[in-house]
């Protein structure tokens, strides 16, 4: 998030595009509807499902499936017709505005209309509430990133942002809501393949020279690495022969599932670590227990770039190790020894060589709320909004994009657009959640929702089982009624490895960030 | 009317620990005050307002009620000696009020009543209201109890004085840790009593929101208003010292099974929720009020009293601001 959480309750307008906000950020969501509600600030709400938010919302766009980037360039070219934007903005801090405003002039309402199903008045309200409001905020989760689309979607709703001047301030940005508790915290660790901590690059020689020196060691290979997506491809076709997963369980989790499993079953040697034994690390070769986030101490980086000191409260149950042990202990067999005595040292590790994270020392988090960052040094208070007075690469660049459809839209042999996600009581493939009673009791098992006219056209009803049918495969799903879906679109959930939706869905990837798409055409049957 | 010095609170609780398990607020490092054994923690004098109630020592989050072994199939009662030192007076009604309730007409839960009977309890009455959100004597309560305790202790600053409600707080003041009161305490006590009661400024229209519900104003709406944000936690219902709703499930264990309970929340849908997959209380609007009129409405007319004894843990817990107090706040505007 380029803003932090606290700012919503001075927000004047949120524009959520792609985020069941309720669901899967409830805290967030209840801020929304706290700052709608005591402080009437206006909500947008751009998503084909009626959400729970939508109730809340001043407009609610039920756009297509996909057609984000025409939506978005769409209330950019009103906003550029009526004089909206922010001149001196656009003036004193951007770059490449002009092939922005070629581009944005070519989607014009009716065109926009035709592409997204949004008719054009509502495309005008939802340009002036946004543009015309002081403190707007954007908001966005998966349903703007899990696309071929998704880096075209993230760009067009920063260019959105700069055009307005709806960045760098308090209350407004582009605000990713991050899904899981330290996502943040493993991407700024480096847990990506072309850059090390702080998302400083592989490929500089200057920053490889700060970690050999640190490290000890010489030679740090300069070629950016694989992305999951690309790993499991090159599994498949052998280019991988040995895989080391930790705290993943992609058979569930990643599209085409049956893809996934063919690709592991083909390494020559598969090593899973985690807290449980996962339908994963099954079919490892080794696996490595870990200790659950409740046996050991560390950080966690949530949403706002907020590093919270996480303590241990029990000691390691079953004699499993904490990861970082279980990494040292391995790096230190095959030659390479490391020899942190606990986290901390780590996190000072940390602090040497990730100018973003150098005062965020342990001394500061212990008995702190945390740090979010960048916080250059120890007596920088840490930074709540980013971009102020200047963007972190000087100007910001405007960079058009073209609307392109989805990988995979419905025909006539399959009619009907499946979309997945989750459920607020189930977390992520389940591996934890579905072993608590009470969480399971409240979300048993997989469902298909589904429009009660498409229901009526199917003849079936709440509970009848249907055959769900994609081009890679097909799963029996009771139906569950919910209006909230428009029709031709239906939607479930991948919490579930006996029901693994994501065997039907699809692994195109977003040509950048090689996020996959998930969301595909099916055809539903009644059995 | 006895004194315990507060440099001899410690020497004392480590004497009895010897006999029995004594159970106090402490806090580890950095850590939220709790109510936890002796010698899990580090006793500091600080007695606060625990994040969970002492609740937790009479019905644990979490705990085993039968064995099922080849065709052994046995209760399990925890029946050990236990002392609750440093209970604040509303926690301690809202064990009374959960003694009432754990046995009445022809329901008993041997569970709970097994260890309370041998639990003896400490209350440290509340010369001023540990947190901003207490609100007892709002809630028809008082800072210090007339009855239905051991031993009662009152904050004086280097001691406290020591009153015994019962034969076996009796025979707890015979400790040698007790001192001989003075003639002085009687004094101090009446004004300690007296400035309690008017310590507390936090008053949010208790009584009114009672008429409120009895005159069915709160319809609907009003809660599926307040629903809106709850972002059904089931948090207020695991902290407040009178919910004693709880789930049942069996485990696996040597060969056997293990049947246990642990906590369960009214508003989590399951939990009303039948096999045919109807639910008496389908909305998340329908289970809040639930909730707050079972506390301010059915209590009274079942029992001729509140569950709610104005502690205040759930406005302190609830992430969205949803506790007891805001709820009735929200009725009084009606």
């Amino acid at each position: 998030m380029t803003n932090s959480i606290q700012e919503f309750e001075d927000a004047e307008v949120f524009f959520v595009i792609g985020s069941n906000t309720t669901e899967q950020h409830p805290m967030i969501a209840s801020r929304i509807i706290q700052a709608v509600r005591q402080k009437a600030a206006k909500l947008i709400v751009a998503d084909p499902r009626e959400i729970k938010l939508a109730k809340f919302a001043a407009l609610h766009l039920r756009h297509k499936m996909g057609s984000d980037v025409a939506l978005l360039n769409g209330l950019m070219h009103i906003i550029l017709e009526e004089g909206w934007e922010a001149k001196e903005f656009i003036k004193d801090r951007t770059e490449n505005y002009e092939p922005l405003k070629a581009v944005v002039a070519t989607y014009t309402p009716d065109r926009v209309a035709e592409i997204t199903g949004v008719d054009k008045d509502s495309l005008r309200k939802a340009s002036e509430i946004y543009a015309k409001a002081k403190r707007s905020m954007i908001i966005y989760a998966m349903g703007i990133t899990q696309h071929v689309a998704g880096t075209d979607n993230v760009k067009s709703c920063a260019n959105l942002a700069m055009l307005t001047g709806h960045v760098g301030y308090p209350s407004t940005g582009v605000n990713p809501l991050r899904g899981q508790n330290n996502v943040q915290g493993a991407c700024d660790m480096g847990a990506l393949p072309n850059v090390y901590s702080g998302y400083q690059s592989v490929t500089d020689p200057k920053i490889r020279e700060v970690f050999e020196k640190e490290w000890g060691v010489n030679d740090l290979n300069d070629k950016a690495g694989l992305t999951l997506t690309e790993m499991i491809d090159a599994a498949e076709r052998g280019d991988i022969k040995a895989l080391y997963v930790m705290g993943e369980n992609p058979i569930i989790s990643d599209p085409d599932a049956r893809h996934v499993s063919r690709a592991l079953r083909k390494l020559d040697f598969l090593v899973v670590q985690d807290i449980f034994l996962t339908e994963t690390a099954r079919l490892a070769h080794v696996v490595l227990p870990a200790a659950s986030f409740a046996e050991k101490m560390g950080t966690f980086t949530n949403t706002e770039r907020r590093v919270q000191l996480s303590r241990q409260a029990i000691t390691p149950l079953g004699g499993t190790l904490p990861d970082w042990k279980i990494i040292c202990e391995i790096s230190s067999r095959v030659g390479y020894p490391m020899n942190y005595d606990s986290p901390i040292e780590i996190l000072d590790e940390i602090n040497r060589v990730t100018p973003s994270y150098a005062g965020i020392t342990y001394s500061r988090l212990k008995g702190s709320w945390g740090l979010s960052w960048p916080c250059p040094n120890e007596d920088h208070p840490g930074t709540l909004f980013l971009h102020k007075d200047q963007f972190a690469r000087g100007l910001g660049a405007f960079d058009a994009r073209e609307y392109i459809p989805p990988a995979e839209v419905p025909d006539e042999e399959y009619p009907f657009t499946l979309i997945t996600g989750r459920v607020g009581f189930q977390f992520h493939t389940g591996t934890m959640t579905r072993k608590i009673s009470i969480l399971e009791r409240e979300a048993p098992k997989a469902v298909l929702e589904m429009n009660s006219k498409d229901a009526r056209r199917l003849r079936v009803t709440d509970g009848s089982i249907v055959s769900v049918e994609s081009r890679r495969g097909e799963l029996h799903l009771p139906v569950q009624i919910k209006q909230h879906i428009p029709e031709s679109m239906v939607f479930s959930t991948f919490h579930y490895s006996e029901k693994n939706i994501n065997e039907l869905t699809i692994c195109a990837i977003d040509p950048v960030a090689k996020i996959p798409e998930f969301s595909c055409a099916v055809s539903i049957r009644r059995i | 009317m006895r004194r315990l010095k507060k440099d001899n609170v410690l020497p004392f609780l480590r004497e009895r620990n010897k006999i029995e398990k004594v159970f106090c607020p402490q806090r580890a490092e950095d850590r939220d005050l709790m109510f936890m054994p002796l010698e899990d923690g580090v006793y500091t004098g600080d007695i606060g307002k625990t994040t969970i109630s002492a609740k937790v020592v009479l019905f644990p989050q979490t705990e085993e009620i039968i064995s099922f072994r080849e065709k052994n199939i046995s209760k399990i009662i925890d029946s050990s000696k236990k002392l609750l030192f440093g209970i604040r007076p509303c926690e301690m009604k809202a064990i009374q009020l959960t003694d009432r309730f754990m046995e009445r007409d022809d329901i008993i839960d041997p569970h709970y009543l097994s260890r309370r009977k041998e639990v003896s309890t400490v209350v440290i009455a509340c010369n001023e209201p540990p947190s901003d959100t207490c609100f007892c004597i709002d809630a028809g309560g008082m800072p210090y109890l007339e009855t239905g305790y051991d031993v009662q202790l009152f904050d004086t600053g280097d001691y406290y004085i020591a009153i015994a409600g019962s034969e076996h707080g009796e025979e707890i003041l015979a400790n040698k840790y007790f001192e001989q009161g003075a003639e002085e305490d009687r004094k101090k006590l009446e004004k300690i009593k007296s400035k309690a009661l008017h310590s507390q400024d936090n008053k949010p229209g208790f009584k009114n929101a009672i008429e409120i519900l009895k005159e069915e104003k709160a319809d609907e709406d009003f809660w599926e208003r307040l629903a809106d944000r709850c972002i059904n936690c089931g948090g207020c219902v695991y902290v407040c010292p009178t919910c004693t709703c709880f789930n049942v499930y069996d485990l696996p264990s040597q060969g056997g099974y293990i049947r246990c309970r642990s906590w369960d929340a009214c508003l989590h849908a399951g939990f009303t929720r039948e096999t045919s997959g109807h639910n008496p209380r389908p909305t998340q609007g329908s289970r809040l009020a639930r909730r707050h009129e079972h506390k301010l409405k059915f209590d009274i007319i079942n029992f001729g009293e509140s569950g709610c004894v104005g502690c205040g843990r759930c406005s302190d817990t609830c992430p969205v601001g949803l506790g007891a107090i805001e709820v009735i706040q929200e009725l009084n505007k009606l």
